[in-house]
C-alpha cells in the first residue's frame, strides 16, 4: 500500500523533471493522437456497459473514472 | 499519517506545475523565410511582401482548425482584392490525409506542404493550429494560438488594421 | 435560407456570407462540422441457468464551438433471473422464504440454491457540462440519477484538468458524491437474523404451483425494518502523459469512502453443524463503512494499422478485498473503414475479511458475515472480439461478443461433513453481445 503510493510519488516527481525535455511530441505531430481510437476513453460506450457488468459481479469497481450509479446488482 | 503526508509531497510537486506555464509573448520581428511548397509551384513566402498575410498552420486531425477554413475563405473573399491572402500551410506527414480534408473544406487560397514540419519548427508553434498576421513589410505583428470563433470579429478587425497602414 | 439544425450558427452565417459575395459556400462539410454526435448500443448479458441483463445506451455528445462539450446519457436496462442467495448447497432439498415474505421457493439436493424472483428495471440519465478556460483548462461538473424498483441512486461530481508543456502532460483531479437509497422488497433484514421458512406442502394441487404453509406465529415483515441509505465520496487525481507520436500514458490515484448500508438484504448465509447439515439460514451482514484506494493505469499505442490499449489496475480496501485487473484491447485496421477488434480482460481478487461461505454453529456468532461468493476469493477473465464498419455516409456500426466467467475459490475454509461432497464455489458462465450505431 505505502510502496505504491510512494510509486506515485515519485512517477509525478519524474513527470516533473522530464516535463519538457524527452517526453513528448511537438504541437504538430499529434497525428496518431489525435485519432478517436487513442483517445484514452475511445468506445465510452462500451466501458460504460462493461462497467456496469462487473460492478454487478465483482467487488471492485472504478479507477478509470467516476462510474454512474445505480445498482443493477445480482 | 505517512500517507496524508505523500499526499501533501504529490500536492506540493503539482502545483509547482500547475502555475509555470509558458506563454509567447510578442514583438514586431520580421516573418522568418519559408519555402512554400503550393499544389503546383513553389513560392517564397517573401514573395508576398507587399501584401497583408494570414499565415495559418493547421493539420487535417486538428477540430479548430476545421472550424477555422470557412472563415479563411470568407476573409479571403472580403479583402483578397486589397492585398490580403491567407495562406496555410498544412503539416499533416501524409497527403492523402490533407486532401481529403480539402475535399470535404475547400480552400479559396493557397494552401502549401510541410509533411516535414520544418516551417513548424522555424516558427516553434506551441499549438495548433497556429496564425500569424504579417504586415506589408512582412513584419509579423500578431500570433494566435488557436481558432476561437468568438473572436472572428477581433481577427477581421485585426486584419482591417493591418491594411490599414 | 434553410438552416440544418446540424450546421454550426456561425459556420451558416459563415456560408451566408459567401453566398452573399458569390463564392462557392463549402457544403461539403458533413461530418466534419457536425456538432452533435450520438452513440447507441443494445447489450445482452447473459448467464448460464443465471441472470440475464439487456441494456439499451443512448449517449449524445455536443461540442460547441468553443470547444466546450455537453453530454447527456440515458440507459435503460433490465434484468431477470436467477440469482446465488449464499446458502450452501445440501444433500436434501431446501425451502428458502421469497424476499416479499409471501411465498416460498425449493432448491433440489445437491444444487446451489438461486432465488429466481430477480426481476428489475433501472432507468438512468446523466449529464455533463465540459468547459475549456484560460487555454489549457477545462472544468467538468456532472449530475446522475438512476431509478429502479426498489433502489435510488443520485450523483454529482466535478473534475478540474491542467494541460502543461504544449499539452503533452495533463493533471486532474476529480471530486464526487453519490446518494444511494435502497428499499428492499418486503423490507430490509436484521443483519444476522434468522431468515422465516414456509414449510413446503407440494405442487399436488389443481394448478401445479408449489404451495408453502407459515407458522400460525408468523407474521409478515418479523425482523425487518424500512429503507436504507449509504453515501459514497470519490476523490480521483490523475497524469496523462504524451510519450512520443504514437505513445500516451495514464496514472490515476483514486480514494473511495462510502458510509452507510452496504449489506445485500437479499443475500442469506447457512449455519451448519459439524456433519455440514444446515441447522438455520440467517440473512447476511456487513460493515456500514469502507475504504478503498485504486491505482490505475493505461497506455495506448498506436501502430500504423493498429492501435493497442493496455490497463492495469490495483484496488485495495479495509475490508480486506484485493484486486488486481488486466485489460487489453486490440484494434486492427482492415483497410479505411473495418476494424477487428479482440478484448482480454483478467480479474483477481481475495476474499473480504467478513466472508463465510458458510457458518459453524459451535463457533460464536460473528460482527458481520457474508457468503455472497462476490466478496468471496476469486478469478474472472473475459475473452471477446468486436468487428467495427464505418458505412459510407460517414455512420458506424460495430458486433460485439465476449465471454465471461467467473471462478470463485475457496479462501481456506474447511468443509465439514457433506459439504465437502458439495460444490460450494460454482463457477459462472455469461455470454455477452452488443450492437453499436455511431452517427
Amino acid at each position: 500500500m505505502k510502496r505504491k503510493f510512494l510509486a506515485f510519488v515519485a512517477l509525478a516527481g519524474v513527470l516533473q523533471l522530464s516535463g519538457c525535455a524527452s517526453l513528448g511530441v511537438q504541437p504538430w505531430e499529434r497525428d496518431l493522437l489525435a485519432k478517436d481510437e487513442m483517445a484514452l476513453g475511445a468506445e465510452g460506450v462500451d466501458l460504460g456497459l462493461d462497467d456496469h457488468i462487473y460492478f454487478s459481479k465483482e467487488a471492485t469497481s472504478g479507477g478509470r473514472s467516476f462510474a454512474g450509479g445505480g445498482c443493477g446488482c445480482n | 499519517m505517512s500517507r496524508i503526508r505523500a499526499l501533501a509531497g504529490v500536492i506540493s510537486l503539482s502545483a509547482g506545475l500547475l502555475f509555470s506555464t509558458a506563454n509567447l509573448a510578442y514583438a514586431a520581428q520580421p516573418a522568418p523565410e519559408l519555402v512554400l511548397n503550393l499544389t503546383n509551384q513553389q513560392v517564397k513566402l517573401s514573395d508576398y511582401r507587399g501584401q497583408v498575410v494570414y499565415l495559418d498552420f493547421w493539420a487535417s486531425w486538428c477540430k479548430p482548425c476545421q472550424r477555422s477554413f470557412p472563415w479563411m475563405n470568407d476573409m479571403q473573399a472580403k479583402y483578397g482584392e486589397q492585398g490580403f491572402t491567407v495562406i496555410a500551410v498544412n503539416l499533416d506527414s501524409e497527403r492523402k490525409l490533407a486532401d481529403e480534408f480539402l475535399s470535404k473544406l475547400p480552400a479559396h487560397f493557397p494552401v502549401a506542404f510541410d509533411p516535414e514540419g520544418n516551417s513548424a519548427q522555424t516558427y516553434q508553434l506551441k499549438g495548433m493550429p497556429t496564425s500569424y498576421l504579417i504586415d506589408k513589410t512582412g513584419q509579423l505583428r500578431i500570433a494566435h494560438q488557436g481558432f476561437h470563433v468568438e473572436k472572428q470579429a477581433s481577427y477581421e478587425q485585426e486584419i482591417q488594421g493591418l491594411l490599414a497602414e | 435560407m434553410q438552416l440544418n439544425n446540424k450546421a454550426t450558427v456561425a459556420s451558416a452565417l459563415a456560408g451566408a456570407a459567401c453566398a452573399l459575395l458569390g463564392t462557392p459556400a463549402a457544403q461539403a462539410e458533413e461530418g466534419m462540422l457536425k456538432d452533435w454526435q450520438f452513440d447507441t448500443a443494445i447489450l445482452y448479458y447473459g448467464e448460464t441457468d443465471r441472470v440475464s441483463l439487456a441494456e439499451g445506451v443512448i449517449n449524445a455528445t455536443k461540442t460547441n464551438d468553443d470547444d466546450s462539450i455537453f453530454n447527456v446519457k440515458l440507459v435503460l436496462d433490465t434484468l431477470t433471473g436467477a440469482s446465488a442467495n449464499g446458502a450452501v448447497a445440501q444433500p436434501y432439498a431446501q425451502t428458502f422464504s421469497r424476499p416479499s415474505g409471501k411465498d416460498g421457493y425449493v432448491v433440489n439436493a445437491g444444487e446451489t440454491p438461486l432465488d429466481d424472483t430477480f426481476r428489475d428495471t433501472r432507468v438512468q440519465v446523466s449529464g455533463s457540462w465540459m468547459q475549456p478556460f484560460a487555454d489549457t483548462w477545462r472544468a467538468t461538473g456532472a449530475v446522475n440519477v438512476s431509478t429502479e424498483y426498489d433502489y435510488l441512486s443520485l450523483g454529482l461530481s466535478g473534475l478540474l484538468e491542467k494541460d502543461l508543456f504544449m499539452r503533452n502532460t495533463t493533471l486532474s483531479a476529480g471530486l464526487s458524491f453519490q446518494f444511494d437509497s435502497i428499499d428492499p422488497v418486503g423490507g430490509t433484514p436484521d443483519a444476522l437474523t434468522s431468515m422465516l421458512v414456509p414449510t413446503y406442502l407440494g405442487d399436488d394441487n389443481d394448478e401445479g404451483e408449489d404451495e408453502f404453509e407459515w407458522d400460525d406465529d408468523y407474521e409478515e415483515g418479523e425482523n425487518k425494518t424500512g429503507s436504507e441509505s449509504k453515501t459514497t465520496t470519490d476523490l480521483i487525481l490523475g497524469v496523462t502523459q504524451v510519450i512520443n507520436r504514437r505513445m500516451l500514458m495514464q496514472f490515476n490515484y483514486g480514494l473511495s469512502v462510502v458510509d452507510g448500508y452496504m449489506t445485500d438484504p437479499y443475500k442469506l448465509l447457512s449455519v451448519v453443524d459439524n456433519a455440514g447439515m444446515t441447522q438455520d439460514i440467517i440473512y447476511e451482514g456487513r460493515p456500514d463503512s469502507r475504504t478503498k484506494h485504486s491505482f490505475f493505469w493505461q497506455t495506448k499505442y498506436a501502430l500504423d494499422n493498429a492501435v493497442v490499449d493496455v490497463s492495469y489496475r490495483f484496488a485495495t480496501d479495509d475490508w480486506d478485498i484485493d484486486s488486481h485487473t488486466i485489460d487489453s484491447r486490440f484494434r486492427f485496421n482492415l483497410g479505411d473503414n473495418d476494424y477487428i477488434q479482440p478484448h482480454l480482460r483478467y480479474y483477481q481478487q481475495s476474499a473480504a475479511e467478513f466472508y463465510r461461505p458458510f457458518l459453524n454453529q459451535a463457533d460464536p456468532l460473528p460482527m458481520y458475515a457474508s457468503a455472497d461468493y462476490r466478496v468471496g476469493e476469486m478469478t474472472a477473465y473475459t475473452l471477446g472480439l468486436k468487428y467495427g464498419h464505418k458505412m459510407e455516409n460517414g455512420h458506424e456500426w460495430a458486433v460485439r461478443a465476449e465471454y465471461y466467467q467467473q471462478d470463485p475459490k475457496n479462501a481456506g475454509f474447511d468443509e465439514p461433513g457433506v459439504l465437502a461432497d458439495l460444490d460450494l464455489y460454482p463457477s459462472v458462465k455469461a455470454v455477452i453481445l452488443q450492437f453499436n450505431y455511431h452517427f
